[in-house]
C-alpha cells in the first residue's frame, strides 16, 4: 500500500545501545526513518508486540534517531530485550513542535526529571543548533540518584557550550556526588531570567511536573511560556482513536506539548 | 432533478437492479424489531421502512469492530464491496456524519476508513413512527434524511418519494431512472404531512428541549451529579458498542507468518484500562470518572468541534443499558 497508509510503520534497524541507568536505554537508529521537529513524537512498533508513543531524544537537524526509553510497562519491556541490529517500526511524527521562532531573542529556561531529560535532549539540540538566536539557554535536572542521571557523558560538553548554563540535583546523593541534594524544585529557587517574557519547558514525572509548574507560575512565569510535555495513553497518533483526551485536546494532535494556559482549567491534569 | 418517485410496483425491480452493483441491506421485521437484512434475489423482498431504526447501528459497514488496517512488512491493498444501506434512519445518519468529520474531515485524513465509506451508499428512509426510546429531536435532528446521505425517501401512497442530496445519490438515480416517474405535488404534500405528524410524535415523547448552553452546563455541571447518575451501570459497555457515534478504537498486533497484522478493534471509554498509561498510571481509574468523561466527549468536547452533538438520538443506549439508565434524564437535569 501507498506511504500515505499513516498505520504503517517504517521499518529501521537498531544501530546502537547505550545504557544509560539501569532501567533507562538509548536505542540509535539506523539513518533516519522519519523527519520530525523538537516537540514531536512517534509511535514504535516492536514487531509482533505493539506500539508505544516515544519523543525522540536526538538532534531534528541531521544524524541518527535516538530514543532514550524507561522500561515500565509491556512495550518497553519488549523493547529493552531487543538487541542491536534487530528491527523496529517507526510512525510519525506526532503532534505538534515547540514554537521556536517564539523562543528566539529570549532566555529558555529547561526543567527536567528522570528519563524525562530524554525530549528534552532533542529541544536542548534544536536550540544549539541555532544558538545565536536565543539569549541563553538554561538546564535544570533532577535524577533520583547520581546513577539515574542520563546523558551522564554528554552534560560535561554541554556544560562548555557558551550560553548554556546547567544545573543538577539529585534526590538521594552518594560519596560520588558533589552537587546539589534534593527535588529538583529545590535548584528552581534562583530563577535567573526574566519570568515575564522567557518561556520555560518541563518534562518528567507526573509529581515533579506538577510542583514545578506550581514552583514556575509563582516565580511568575507568564500561563502561556510555561510549555507542558503531557502524557497520556496514546494507541493511532492521529487525534482519532480518543485515548488521549486530555479536556478538549488530543495530546497527540494538539500536543504532546501543551501550555499552562491551555490545561490550566482542566482538574488534575498530571498523571 | 429534486424529487422523483419509485412506484411502489417498482420497488423490487430497484432493489433487485442495485444488487446487481453490490449488497444491499434493508429493514426486516423480526420479533418486533427490524434488523438488517442483506438482499437475495429469489427470496422474499419484504421491508419494513415504517419503523424506527434497525436493531444493530450501521458502523459496522465501513467501521467493523475488527479490522486490519496495515499489514507489514507486506501491506497489501484492498477493495471493498460495494454496499447499499436501503431504508436506514436519520439518527444512524448523524453516526455516519461524526465518523465522516473525525476520519475525513479531521486532518489527517483516515486511508483505511475512506477506502471503505466510498463504497457504502446511503438511501434513508423518513421514520415516521418514532418510539419512546427516540430522541433525535433533543439532539439537533429531524426524523427524516436531510442531507448527510445521497437521497432520502419518504414512503407515500403512491410509492417511494425520493429527494437527492449527494453526486452519488443522483448516480444511483440517474442509472436507475427507466424505473422511476415524476413526482407530483400530491406525493410532496403527502410527505409534508407525514412529516409533520412524525415532528410531532418525537417531539410528544420528548416534551422537555435539552436547554441551549447544555456544552456549557455539562462542562460545569456539579461532577458529582453526571457522576451519581451512573446508577447501577455493570459496565457492560452495551451504550458504547452499541452507539452509532462512538468512535474509539485501539490498536493491536498480531503475528500472521512472517506478517505482523495492524489490526483495529473497537473500544470504550468505560474500560477500566481504556485510559492507563504504560507506567501504570490512570486518570479515569474509578467508573464515576469514566461516566462523567463519556458526557464530556459527547456534549461538550465534539460540540466544541463540530457544533454538533456526538449522539444521535437512537436511544440504543438507554434499550441496551442493564441498568436502564436513560441518557435523556442526564441531559435533562445538566
Amino acid at each position: 500500500m501507498e506511504r500515505v497508509n499513516p498505520y504503517y510503520p517504517i521499518p529501521a534497524r537498531i544501530k546502537k545501545i547505550i545504557p544509560e541507568t539501569p532501567n533507562i536505554t538509548t536505542f540509535i537508529l539506523d539513518g533516519k526513518p522519519i523527519e520530525f521537529e523538537a516537540g514531536q513524537f512517534a509511535e514504535l512498533t516492536i514487531p509482533g508486540v505493539g506500539e508505544a508513543p516515544f519523543t525522540p531524544s536526538s538532534s531534528p537537524y541531521g544524524g541518527d534517531l535516538e530514543f532514550t526509553i524507561m522500561q515500565v510497562g509491556r512495550v518497553t519491556g519488549a523493547l529493552c530485550a531487543l538487541k542491536e541490529g534487530d528491527l523496529l517500526g517507526v510512525r510519525g511524527p506526532f503532534g505538534k513542535p515547540y514554537p521556536l521562532r517564539d523562543f528566539e531573542g529570549k532566555d529558555i529556561f529547561i526543567v527536567g526529571g528522570g528519563v524525562g531529560f530524554a525530549p528534552l535532549r532533542s529541544l536542548f539540540l534544536a536550540l544549539v543548533h541555532n544558538i545565536d538566536k536565543y539569549r541563553k539557554i538554561y538546564i535544570r535536572y533532577g535524577a533520583r540518584t547520581p546513577k539515574d542521571i542520563v546523558y551522564r557523558q554528554l552534560i560535561p560538553t554541554w556544560e562548555k557550550l557558551p550560553s548554556v548554563d546547567i544545573l543538577m540535583t539529585v534526590d538521594v546523593d552518594d560519596e560520588s556526588w558533589k552537587g546539589r541534594v534534593g527535588v529538583v524544585t529545590v535548584i528552581l529557587d534562583e530563577i535567573p531570567v526574566n519570568v515575564k517574557t522567557a518561556p520555560t519547558v518541563v518534562c518528567g514525572p507526573p509529581l515533579m511536573m506538577k510542583f514545578t509548574t506550581q514552583k514556575l507560575l509563582a516565580a511568575g512565569f507568564n500561563d502561556a511560556n510555561v510549555y507542558l510535555s503531557m502524557e497520556q495513553n496514546m494507541s493511532c497518533g492521529l487525534g482519532k482513536c480518543n485515548h488521549c483526551r486530555l479536556g478538549k485536546y488530543y495530546v497527540c494532535k494538539d500536543g504532546p506539548v501543551l501550555t499552562w494556559k491551555d490545561i490550566k482549567d482542566i482538574e488534575e491534569p498530571f498523571l | 432533478m429534486k424529487f422523483t418517485l419509485l412506484p411502489a410496483e417498482k420497488i423490487s425491480d430497484f432493489v433487485q437492479a442495485l444488487s446487481a452493483d453490490g449488497a444491499v441491506f434493508y429493514p426486516y421485521l423480526e420479533n418486533g424489531k427490524t434488523h438488517l437484512q442483506k438482499y437475495a434475489e429469489g427470496k422474499p423482498f419484504k421491508p419494513d421502512f415504517r419503523r424506527i431504526r434497525t436493531a444493530e447501528n450501521v458502523k459496522h459497514f465501513f467501521f467493523p469492530s475488527r479490522h486490519t488496517v496495515a499489514r507489514f512488512p507486506n501491506d497489501e491493498k484492498k477493495e471493498f464491496p460495494v454496499t447499499y444501506l436501503f431504508g436506514i434512519k436519520n439518527c444512524d445518519l448523524r453516526g455516519v456524519d461524526v465518523y465522516d468529520r473525525v476520519f475525513l474531515k479531521w486532518e489527517p485524513v483516515d486511508p483505511v476508513y475512506r477506502e471503505r465509506r466510498k463504497n457504502v451508499f446511503l438511501i434513508s428512509a423518513d421514520c415516521p413512527v418514532p418510539e419512546e426510546s427516540c430522541f433525535c429531536s433533543l439532539v439537533g435532528l429531524n426524523p427524516y434524511g436531510e442531507g448527510v446521505g445521497d437521497v432520502n425517501f419518504t414512503v407515500v401512497s403512491r410509492g417511494l418519494l425520493f429527494e437527492v442530496f449527494t453526486e452519488k445519490g443522483e448516480e444511483i438515480i440517474k442509472k436507475h431512472q427507466g424505473l422511476f416517474t415524476e413526482a407530483g405535488g400530491e406525493d410532496e404534500k403527502e410527505r409534508a404531512l407525514i412529516r409533520k405528524e412524525a415532528l410531532s410524535k418525537v417531539r410528544k415523547i420528548n416534551e422537555k428541549s435539552l436547554k441551549k448552553n447544555l456544552p456549557d452546563r455539562i462542562a460545569s455541571a456539579e461532577k458529582s451529579r453526571i457522576r451519581d447518575a451512573r446508577g447501577e451501570c455493570v459496565e457492560c459497555h452495551a451504550c458504547l458498542h452499541g452507539c452509532p457515534t462512538c468512535y474509539c478504537f485501539l490498536l493491536s498486533d498480531y503475528k500472521r507468518g512472517s506478517d505482523i497484522e495492524r489490526v483495529r478493534a473497537w473500544d470504550a471509554c468505560y474500560y477500566a484500562a481504556y485510559a492507563r498509561v504504560g507506567g501504570g498510571a490512570n486518570p479515569r481509574s474509578r467508573l464515576d470518572e469514566r461516566f462523567w468523561n463519556r458526557f464530556q466527549c459527547k456534549f461538550n468536547y465534539f460540540y466544541q468541534y463540530e457544533s454538533i452533538y456526538s449522539c444521535s438520538g437512537c436511544g440504543r443506549c438507554w434499550l441496551g443499558c442493564s441498568a436502564k439508565i436513560d441518557i435523556r434524564e442526564i441531559l435533562w437535569n445538566a
